[in-house]
């Protein structure tokens, strides 16, 4: 029983009364505070939470996730459904053509479209950072945030603090959504996270940089509510990394009309028998207040709960098995130097969660090889590591994989729930020969338990961007991100970027 | 090498396969009859849509260079299409004055503004039959994934109906009229269901319409990006995760084989539409004749009657939290208001497009008369929009009782608008925008579309405003 949902039911001031709030004219009460509704405490929070706010492991770890979400995307602005993405846009046109688009120097677009296009390359190859409970924030946030900061005059851009609020407002207020559901906090079934929480942290995101008043950042957040939700059945396919693009150009999108004054529901964070609001997106919702900032202490969650980056383009689940896998590799190697070969290996055991989207005997596109326990176990014990290479096409149809492949048996082992602050991957090989080898992983290198040191993380950016973007360019980014909160404003960052 | 066979994708794959292949030789007289009333309503709530605040809020924000499509009732505006088709699709819902089917939702809305702003763009114009067929086969789609949900059939609680179904319709209807093969209609419809779904909780707020709007916009985007060669997954209307994701109880079946002969029965040919005959959420249509028809005994009874002698109102309807509005303050919760409905059908002996503005809304007789009413939910009453019924009781200082009951009220599927009030409707409706002789054009237009070769006649029309200048006069004009 939440104390909070019960006292939003009962909400019987004077205002809310005239609005007609379901309760019988007789009934209504005289009461002051419109902080009592949990969407208006989302509101408050947006517009009044200040840089001064950031902790500097909540600075040290935002940076990290720019640096990180920035090279993902400039990679990923190589792929197919990037250029596809890119060539709507341009059909669509846009007089306010200011927006950068990552990996396209001169090309602009306007900023929900740039933030779209730059999104999908985010999430184009399913290497953006992942958070717990399960989403991927930071594709959300930031190519809106991006796309708005090149709305800005040259004389008026945000400082680089203030730029980190806004992020951190966006990545907070996922966070705050995600724990209202129990539901939340394993591998998603029905909508997909970003598409859900993504939009509303874009949404609260945008209005923090616009400086919205508490009103209107409430009602960014309702606007986005009803730009919210994509079913799972897309993940894995070409259509995913559309889903992180809408979220962000969607929340931009609700930022911008409230910031015009288009109102929604002021009770869209509520839970309110009846008429669904953001509650619609789940089974059980409890959803709570976030406490005032001149009375609370504000703790950001990413200081508790850090995040996961990825060391390959695929599903977070993947990680654990091919680390698992490459465990195995090793062993082999050792014992028969050389490569791994097929003919060698009798079965390969998996043990895994159970869950459908992932679990792929036959992939037969990259999309779907990203998304497949199978493939990527096969490919860490072939290799020894799983990289962006490994999904390019020649790769996907090595013989050698595919002989492997036809030789896996998956199990879903009670202990091992669908959650990724829970679960871990487990491979058995036996030989022909008879001999047994296994491998285990509880905790990948990369997990938030198990954080990339500052250097893998730069390293994974250097490769990345570098795909793209000149050494120079490279470097001068990474310098730009490591001093952002020292920047009076973010042009050294925008800069290299246009 | 493939390793495994493809397994057949019965459901998804017959969406993709009827949306293809049904063409104008299967469109009925019945069904052409009744999508042409659908379409004059349509752009008539349409027009009188385009003079309020949140449709000059969308326009501001999606005006952009590059304009392809005409904007209704903004001459020398034109956007891109699928931001014409967003505030168009805005204006038709704006005021809650659009059609209701069965199960609920209000279909054209999400698929016409699509359809004509895509015809526009195209270099060959559609015929008017090939634009009914786009339309049809919009409908059609809404009313078949409607159906397999039985909690579909009840007042939404949960999702907004045309945010979910209207999306999937409006993407069906543009891949029709581009032509599109299965399998690019089916990755259509996978891209639109990762933009459907919008919670009922911004119904009776001014964010309600943007449903619409986006549902429109969203189908259109989806087409185009499917024919930019993106996909989806293949099995969306399948899957619980797909399109399943929106309904607890999602039992698919696959659509029938459609053959260039064979007879295609449409959904709508069996299940009629509701067309509004004032600017409310329909249940307040019940409400609104059970109150005139008790206003009319009260009145008879007692011919010089003043109704301050009502001592209390009680309204038996359906339980529905987001209709049930006490003292609304805002127009769009006034829409959403069976007490509000009902004091202004007693007062006025009728509600219109005037009962919802400001200066009506604040009148002191009807604020006193709101704090009169009493709802009850009796249990026979069910929330559906097939079963319900409302029953009003009025009570006066006198003693005396009046009550009456509504079951079908008129504008009801089972009892739809003559003809001739349906276009009286439209008139009233267009010509707050249109001067008289373009209104009785689009109404020539629309009542002739099968036969006519070439309908662009109807997006020129649509694009007047008898109170405006074109934009483009404008300048020149002003330079002169």
């Amino acid at each position: 029983i939440n104390v909070c949902t019960q006292r939003s039911t009962r909400y019987l001031s004077a205002i809310s009364a005239a609005r007609g709030l379901h309760k019988s004219a007789l009934d209504v009460v005289e009461r002051p505070a419109p902080e009592e509704t949990v969407t208006s405490s989302f509101g408050r929070f947006i517009q009044s939470v200040q840089p001064r706010h950031l902790s500097p492991t909540v600075l040290q770890r935002s940076k990290r996730m720019v640096l990180d979400s920035i090279g993902v995307g400039l990679l990923g602005s190589t792929t197919d459904v990037f250029e596809l993405a890119l060539q709507h846009c341009q059909h669509m046109y846009a007089p306010d053509d200011v927006s950068f688009v990552y990996g396209r120097q001169g090309v602009k677009l306007s900023p929900t479209l740039a933030a779209f296009v730059n999104g999908v390359a985010a999430h184009s190859m399913d290497f953006d950072d992942t958070w717990h409970p399960a989403t991927h924030p930071s594709g959300a946030v930031l190519p809106a945030l991006l796309a708005i900061s090149d709305m800005f005059h040259n004389n008026s851009k945000p400082s680089g603090l203030d730029f980190l609020t806004a992020f951190n407002v966006g990545i907070e207020i996922q966070g705050w959504l995600m724990r209202f559901s129990n539901e939340a906090h394993n591998i998603p079934k029905r909508f997909h996270p970003p598409s859900v929480v993504g939009t509303m942290g874009s949404a609260a995101a945008c209005a923090r940089l616009l400086s919205l008043d508490r009103n209107q950042c409430s009602n960014a957040l309702a606007i986005a509510a009803s730009l919210a939700g994509a079913p799972m059945a897309n993940a894995a396919t070409q259509s995913k990394p559309l889903h992180i693009g809408n979220a962000s150009r969607l929340g931009l999108e609700a930022a911008l009309l409230a910031s015009r004054g288009l109102e929604a529901s002021p009770l869209v964070l509520d839970a309110v028998p009846g008429v669904a609001g953001f509650s619609a997106f789940y089974e059980d919702y409890a959803p709570n207040p976030i406490a005032s900032l001149e009375e609370h202490e504000h703790s950001f969650l990413i200081e508790t709960q850090d995040i996961a980056f990825k060391r390959f383009p695929a599903h977070l689940g993947m990680h654990w098995i091919a680390d698992a896998a490459t465990v195995v590799h090793k062993t082999l190697v050792g014992l028969k130097g050389g490569s791994v070969s097929p003919n060698l290996v009798q079965e390969i055991l998996l043990r895994v969660p159970l869950s459908k989207y992932i679990n792929r005997p036959f992939p037969e596109t990259e999309h779907q090889a990203r998304h497949s326990f199978q493939f990527n176990a096969c490919t860490a014990l072939l290799d020894g590591e799983v990289t962006v290479q490994s999904f390019h096409t020649e790769a996907l149809q090595r013989p050698e994989l595919l002989a492997l492949l036809s030789r896996v048996r998956v199990e879903h082992p009670h202990d091992n729930p669908a959650n990724f602050n829970i679960m871990y991957g487990e491979v058995e090989v036996t030989l022909v020969s008879g001999d047994v080898l296994r491998g285990r992983c509880d905790t990948f290198y990369g997990h938030w338990r198990n954080p990339l040191s500052q250097e893998s993380l730069q390293k994974k950016f250097r490769s990345n961007a570098g795909a793209v973007l000149s050494n120079e360019r490279v470097e001068r980014l990474i310098e730009a991100v490591e001093g952002l909160d020292h920047l009076d404003d973010c042009k050294p960052l925008l800069a290299q970027l246009q | 090498m493939v390793l495994f066979s493809i397994p057949f994708h019965e459901i998804t794959e017959s969406f993709g396969a009827a949306v293809s292949c049904l063409s104008t030789s299967h469109l009925t007289d019945e069904v052409i009859r009744r999508s042409k009333r659908m379409i004059l309503d349509t752009l008539g709530v349409g027009l009188l849509g385009t003079s309020t605040p949140v449709f000059n809020t969308v326009l501001q924000c999606s005006q952009q260079a590059l304009e392809n499509s005409k904007v209704w009732g903004r001459p020398g505006l034109s956007l891109p299409p699928q931001y014409a088709a967003f505030v168009n699709g805005v204006a038709v819902h704006s005021m809650d004055f659009d059609d209701t089917w069965h199960p609920a939702t209000h279909p054209s809305g999400a698929v016409l503004p699509a359809v004509l702003a895509l015809a526009e763009t195209l270099p060959v114009k559609p015929s008017g039959l090939e634009l009914l067929l786009a339309f049809s086969v919009g409908i059609e789609v809404q009313g078949r994934l409607l159906r397999f949900s039985k909690e579909a059939h009840n007042i939404p609680k949960r999702f907004h109906p045309p945010a979910v179904v209207g999306v999937m319709g409006s993407a069906a209807a543009t891949a029709k009229l581009l032509g599109l093969p299965a399998a690019q209609s089916i990755a259509a419809l996978a891209i639109a269901c990762s933009s459907a779904g919008a919670p009922m909780a911004n119904a009776a707020t001014q964010t309600k319409p943007l449903h619409m709007g986006n549902a429109a916009r969203g189908g259109l985007e989806a087409t185009q990006l499917a024919l930019l060669g993106l996909e989806g997954n293949a099995q969306i209307l399948d899957l619980e995760s797909g399109f399943g994701a929106f309904y607890p109880d999602y039992v698919p079946h696959p659509l029938a084989e459609v053959t260039p002969t064979s007879r295609y029965r449409w959904v709508l040919e069996d299940q009629n539409i509701a067309q509004k005959r004032f600017p409310a959420h329909l249940g307040m249509h019940w409400v609104a004749d059970a109150a005139i028809e008790a206003r009319a005994k009260f009145l008879d009874k007692c011919p010089n009657a003043d109704l301050s002698q009502i001592k209390k109102i009680t309204l038996r309807v359906p339980t529905s939290r987001y209709v049930d509005c006490p003292l609304p303050v805002s127009e769009h919760q006034a829409r959403h208001s069976f007490q509000f409905n009902c004091c202004t059908a007693l007062l006025d002996g009728e509600v219109t497009v005037e009962s919802f503005s400001k200066s009506q809304m604040i009148r002191s007789a009807l604020k006193e008369m709101l704090l009169k009413v009493q709802l009850e939910n009796p249990q026979d009453n069910h929330s559906s929009f097939e079963k319900m019924y409302c029953e009003i009781a009025v009570e006066t200082t006198q003693g005396e009782m009046f009550t009456a009951r509504c079951n079908t009220f008129y504008g009801h599927w089972r009892k739809p608008l003559s003809h001739v009030d349906l276009v009286r409707k439209f008139r009233a409706n267009a010509s707050t925008v249109l001067s008289a002789e373009v209104v009785e054009g689009i109404i020539y237009t629309v009542d002739h579309l099968d036969t006519n070769q070439d309908c662009s006649m109807l997006w020129s029309y649509m694009h007047f405003n008898k109170h405006m200048m074109d934009r483009n006069e404008r300048r020149s004009s002003a330079l002169a």
